[in-house]
């Protein structure tokens, strides 16, 4: 017994220490150069300069798009996910894949695409000259960055919604009609409620990526709208400050586990729901 | 029935909208012109130039070998981590093992990605190690985040698994080990399957991470893409991701079409041939793999790592010399004659867009590389802080074909030389000639045209400036005559507010992006280097450019030289010499200067008759006699020198706070975020209260009691 006890710690043994090694000591080092300068001195020099107010505005900013990216997302996924969910099995099989299939393609090289689709002279104004329309100015706008963000993780919303309004007992609903409710209050009373795990999994998928990302808002910003993670990208790639870099990830860490709790908090006790 | 013609409806718009971009990713890949504004005539061009293309074919191996092994290492790790975990009695150390695992997957990528790499530079500063990053952190990085995954499949099958089987082999005489892999391992087979192969997707996938962690001369397609998406993305890029995607579409739809009902039909023999062919698929990957690298073994190679500016050297596109296979080739047959052993150049080519970009990156102990090519200012920030080596001038015989006046500049004007220039150049202003107005384009042809056309509201949102910071606050100090070298603090404030004042019309900041924005048509107006206007004004022929000149009527702007250095870490100086001197001999620096429309100190070049009648008109505005009439003047003058460290820390500060600047951008969007949050926010509160009296009305004491014994 004892033997065998000693060969089952030593399998996740290996686990264990990498994990102390390349997971929690990178931690604390971004903890420990947020809070020391250059020299390695200790300060608190790098929060406060984050302070300022044209940081606190890059953070709002970030919020509110990743916010926004997130509510879209939830408002076109939910209603192609339960039509998803209504068709035959096998068909729904091959939608689940034609969604996931874009997510194959490097997501930077998909991005520039939509930087020739929306350019001024790009692919959709010329279209629209053909119509007489426009041209319309799209690129280089926070529209432009939003779209990106939901367009690069539509999929992430899509996918657990689908997988927990599939789950859903087709009884419960035919119940719920049977007692006399219009199917709008057999969608806002049972299906909703019902989806709440998808839901927060999907915001949780759509939302960390889209307040974290530095590629989009480059590409289809045009560097006006700089967000949290074009301003660590820069401390650490060009301005070799990562010390404010490092500051920053700090914050943007805090963020999240606090918009994580806030979440989790509002749909009960569900357990983050189904991760793909 | 009309609800679902609605959601039918509904469903193909969304499929377009994720179709969109890649439809116009195909679409580009058979374009027979080099550009995603124009199309012209369907071609299989790229498809060939793809498989010529040894950076991008190489770039690809490297992602196969790092998600083949990151893989399968992670697997390993994994699979046994999830038997240990699931083994394991006390459940605090059980759920404490579970969330530390989670971290990599529930943070975000750029956390990940930077706290990986300031482990890396922590670590490998106190050990002294000569390279920070490498093949080595990027694998390690790339297993950390795989193992969530690979741990997250395959322990649920342990769950699953009736405890009973191991005990019961056990019982009949297995040992631990035999009975792991008779009886356990064909459980969880699925499982351990479905994360090898998740992990290894997501290997092939990763940017972010790939991006903080990776060193010199270790390029992966996504960094390659990315490096590419800087500058201009050749369609043979387009190739590539087309036959990514087809084939992927191809294996989806061939494993969905044999799954389910069909599998239950396939006779017991098309089953097992099913199972040949994929382990057979599985086999070549891992036998090319294997036959690759050891071909790469057998044959000795030699590693040279050069990081330069981006479309920077003749690449060979469109029937130029591509200098870097020539100078394998070259140096293959050298040493082959020299000492009859035939050996491999390994040339691996990476690209930075801005000095302070390969500062960075040599700072961040990404040291491997054997030559850099930085401008003046840089050079001599390199040369304090003792980054940079000096040459041994007898291994470079070419060095006497540079021109004597540039021998000696003033970053590297000591006994020992460290630079040998690689070109010189100014900063002009690029210009669409159909979007300018009759008065400015006039005041252009006379030569009347200063950097002023740069802060014309008639421009608004149609002028590009530079993405960093000395070349943008350079832009303001020239136009305002503020000396860029000796400024005082509040004359670096004034040109900040000078460039704050541009923001509201400037379209976007860029650096190599500059060449898809000009020749697309989609600016009027950018500072950029002289030689890339012409680059760009030789691909679209309405567009122009000048040398912005100062009230009195002299030139007035950026004077910049480029030169190869060795850095001190550099791990094969001996080749690295090689490389400097055969981009002095006559062929590649012809080449070179050809494509790049930069300026040379080389004389084999100016004297060059091929070199002149191939540019034509543009070879006087290259050496323009105004210019070259006071090019000591410039020097002394107007290029970048160096600055002290807090002037350095100035410059950068008020370029942060220029960035992250934007009075003039989104505000309504943070009206329409506000409105969202309380329509929600007003929501929840409603659903609480509701709850709350629902409770009240239906809660007995009965249903309470339940519901605290289920928690």
């Amino acid at each position: 017994m004892n033997k065998k006890s000693l060969m089952q710690k030593a399998a996740a043994a290996p686990h264990m220490v990498w994990s102390v090694l390349f997971i929690i000591a990178p931690l604390i080092f971004v903890v420990y150069y947020a809070f020391t300068d250059k020299e390695g001195n200790p300060t608190l020099g790098n929060i406060t300069e984050l302070a300022q107010a044209s940081y606190l505005e890059v953070f709002i900013r970030s919020v509110c798009f990743a916010f926004l990216a997130t509510v879209i997302c939830l408002i076109i996924a939910y209603p192609i996910a339960y039509f998803m969910s209504k068709a035959k099995p096998r068909t729904q099989k091959i939608l689940i894949m034609l969604v996931m299939l874009p997510q194959w393609l490097n997501f930077l090289i998909r991005t520039y695409s939509w930087m020739a689709l929306l350019e001024d002279t790009g692919i959709i104004n010329t279209i629209l000259g053909y119509m007489n329309i426009g041209p319309l100015h799209m690129i280089n706008t926070s529209g432009a960055v939003i779209l990106g963000m939901v367009y690069n993780y539509l999929p992430y919303m899509i996918i657990p919604l689908h997988s927990v309004i599939s789950k859903i007992d087709p009884r419960v609903l035919e119940a719920a009609s049977d007692l006399g409710c219009s199917p709008l209050r057999v969608l806002v009373r049972v299906v909703i409620p019902l989806s709440v795990s998808g839901i927060v999994s999907g915001v949780t998928m759509v939302f960390v990526p889209s307040i974290s990302t530095f590629y989009i808002s480059q590409k289809l910003g045009g560097g006006n709208f700089d967000l949290i993670g074009d301003t660590i990208e820069r401390q650490f790639q060009t301005a070799y400050n990562y010390n404010l870099g490092a500051a920053m990830s700090f914050v943007l860490m805090l963020i999240i586990v606090i918009s994580m709790a806030v979440m989790n908090r509002y749909s009960g006790e569900d357990d983050g729901g189904v991760i793909v | 029935m009309k609800k679902k013609v609605f959601g039918n409806i509904y469903t193909v718009l969304i499929f377009l909208f994720l179709y969109m971009p890649i439809a116009v990713l195909i679409l580009y890949s058979f374009n027979g012109l080099n550009s995603t504004s124009e199309f012209e005539g369907f071609s299989l061009k790229w498809y060939r130039e793809l498989f010529s293309d040894s950076a991008t074919l190489n770039a690809l191996k490297n992602t196969l070998i790092l998600a083949i092994l990151s893989a399968i290492i992670s697997t390993v790790i994994g699979t046994m981590a999830s038997y240990g975990i699931n083994k394991m009695q006390n459940k605090h150390v059980k759920s404490a093992t579970m969330s530390v695992t989670k971290i990599p997957m529930v943070n975000p990528d750029i956390v990940v990605g930077i706290s990986m790499m300031l482990l890396f530079v922590f670590v490998g500063g106190i050990i002294g190690a000569k390279s920070n990053l490498g093949f080595g952190t990027v694998l390690i990085a790339h297993i950390t985040f795989n193992l969530p995954y690979v741990i997250l499949s395959v322990l649920p099958k342990f769950k699953q698994m009736d405890k009973s089987l191991p005990e019961a082999a056990q019982d009949l005489g297995c040992t631990p080990i035999q009975s792991f892999l008779k009886v356990e391992l064909p459980a969880i087979l699925p499982g351990v399957i479905s994360g090898l192969i998740m992990a290894f997707t997501l290997s092939l996938d990763d940017f972010v991470i790939s991006y903080f962690t990776i060193g010199s001369g270790f390029e992966t397609l996504p960094i390659r893409i990315y490096s590419m998406t800087k500058k201009r993305v050749t369609p043979d890029m387009y190739a590539l991701s087309t036959l990514i995607f087809v084939s992927i579409l191809i294996l989806l739809l061939v494993s969905n079409l044999t799954s389910d009902k069909n599998r239950e039909k396939m006779s017991k023999k098309a089953k097992k041939i099913t199972k040949i062919v994929v382990s057979a698929i599985f086999a070549v990957i891992v036998i090319i793999t294997a036959i690759v690298l050891i071909v790469t073994a057998s044959t000795e190679t030699l590693t040279l790592n050069v990081y330069n500016w981006g479309e920077y050297i003749s690449d060979g596109g469109e029937d130029t010399l591509d200098v870097n296979k020539a100078f394998t080739e070259y140096y293959e047959d050298w040493y082959y004659k020299e000492y009859g052993k035939k050996i491999k150049v390994q040339l691996n080519y990476t690209t930075y867009a801005s000095n302070e970009d390969m500062y960075a990156k040599l700072k961040s102990g990404a040291t491997g590389y054997d030559i850099v090519i930085p401008s003046d200012y840089m050079i001599e920030r390199l040369k304090k802080e003792g980054l940079i080596q000096p040459l041994d001038l007898n291994k470079i015989p070419n060095y006497e074909n540079i021109m004597e006046e540039f021998r000696n500049p003033f970053y590297d004007n000591g006994e020992e030389k460290y630079t040998v220039m690689y070109t010189y150049g100014v900063i002009g202003i690029v210009y669409n000639k159909d979007r300018l107005n009759q008065e400015d384009l006039e005041k252009i042809e006379n030569g009347e045209a200063g950097w002023e056309l740069l802060w014309d509201e008639d421009y608004k949102g149609q002028i590009l400036q530079f993405n960093n910071p000395r070349d943008a606050m350079g832009t303001a100090m020239y136009s305002l005559g503020i000396n860029v070298n000796t400024a005082t603090d509040e004359e670096w404030q004034i040109a900040f507010e000078k460039l704050r004042e541009q923001k509201p019309l400037v379209q976007s900041y860029v650096m190599d992006e500059i060449f898809n924005k000009m020749e697309g048509g989609e600016a009027a107006l950018a500072a950029y280097y002289a030689g890339d206007c012409m680059t760009m004004s030789a691909a679209n022929p309405s567009l122009g450019f000048y040398y912005p000149k100062n009230a009195d009527g002299k030139i007035s702007t950026n004077i910049f030289a480029d030169a190869m250095c060795i850095p001190t870490a550099a791990e094969n100086t001996e080749l690295a010499h090689a490389y400097i001197n055969f981009m002095l001999s006559e062929e590649p620096a012809v080449a070179n200067a050809e494509y790049l429309y930069y300026a040379s100190p080389n004389k084999l070049v100016v004297n060059n008759e091929g070199y002149r009648e191939s540019l034509g008109e543009d070879y006087d505005v290259i050496y323009d006699s105004d210019l070259e009439g006071s090019l000591e003047y410039m020097f002394e003058n107007y290029a970048y020198r160096n600055l002290p460290d807090e002037k350095l820390h100035l410059l950068n500060s008020l370029w942060e706070t220029l960035k992250v600047d934007s009075a003039a951008f989104g505000g309504g969007i943070y009206i329409v975020c506000a409105v969202i949050a309380a329509v929600l926010i007003a929501f929840a509160i409603y659903a609480y209260i509701i709850k709350r009296k629902r409770r009240k009305l239906y809660w007995t004491p009965k249903a309470k009691e339940q519901s605290i014994q289920k928690s």
